[in-house]
């Protein structure tokens, strides 16, 4: 974890299959077959290389995102739950109310 | 000395990488540079090995330091 600090390792950390590293993964695969497509190459067939490697190295960079954005949320969230603690008078509990209490009377026009 | 000739590249060694035709070549897809595809692949399987021991040892911190294990 080069750019995430030592507490981040509390959190969970994301599956090798995860959103970042799917998208990341397939702009990796579409940026080589775009590259086979502008060599006026075989999209699919050629340099099967590339596309592995591009694919992979959009995963590995998708897997990290994913955790640092993980980090960034639930750094949001533990100050957002600190200032709800510190400030309760901000934030009163409401008591629920029924559908009754709050739809308009129905006037049927028939 | 004008200006101008201070630009010129009498050098006998041109610093710029160029093709030179008696040399150069088309690029050949069935005579494939397998040096490069054997790093491409190399590397291929090793960043997938990094990410699979990068996923393990974060597992394991998690476990360790929530006190699951």
């Amino acid at each position: 974890m080069g750019l995430l600090p030592d507490e981040a390792k509390v959190l969970p950390p994301p599956g090798i299959v995860n959103r970042n590293s799917v998208w990341f993964g397939l702009c990796g695969w579409a940026t080589a077959m775009l590259h086979n497509s502008l060599n006026r190459r075989p999209a699919l067939k050629a340099g099967v290389h590339r596309q592995a490697l591009f694919t992979t190295v959009g995963w590995f960079i998708g897997y990290h995102l994913t955790k640092y954005e993980n980090y960034k949320y639930a750094t949001l969230d533990r100050d957002m739950n600190e200032y709800m603690r510190l400030h309760p008078e901000q934030f009163p509990e409401k008591e629920p109310k029924t559908f009754a209490e709050i739809v308009e009377p129905f006037h049927p026009i028939r | 000395m004008p200006v101008g000739r201070l630009f010129l590249k009498t050098s006998a060694v041109s610093k710029m990488f160029s093709r030179n035709s008696f040399i150069a070549s088309k690029p050949d897809p069935s005579k494939p540079n397998m040096l490069r595809v054997g790093l491409a692949f190399g590397s291929t399987a090793v960043l997938w090995a990094l990410l699979f021991k990068q996923h393990r040892t974060d597992v394991h911190e998690y476990k360790t330091r929530n006190g699951l294990e």
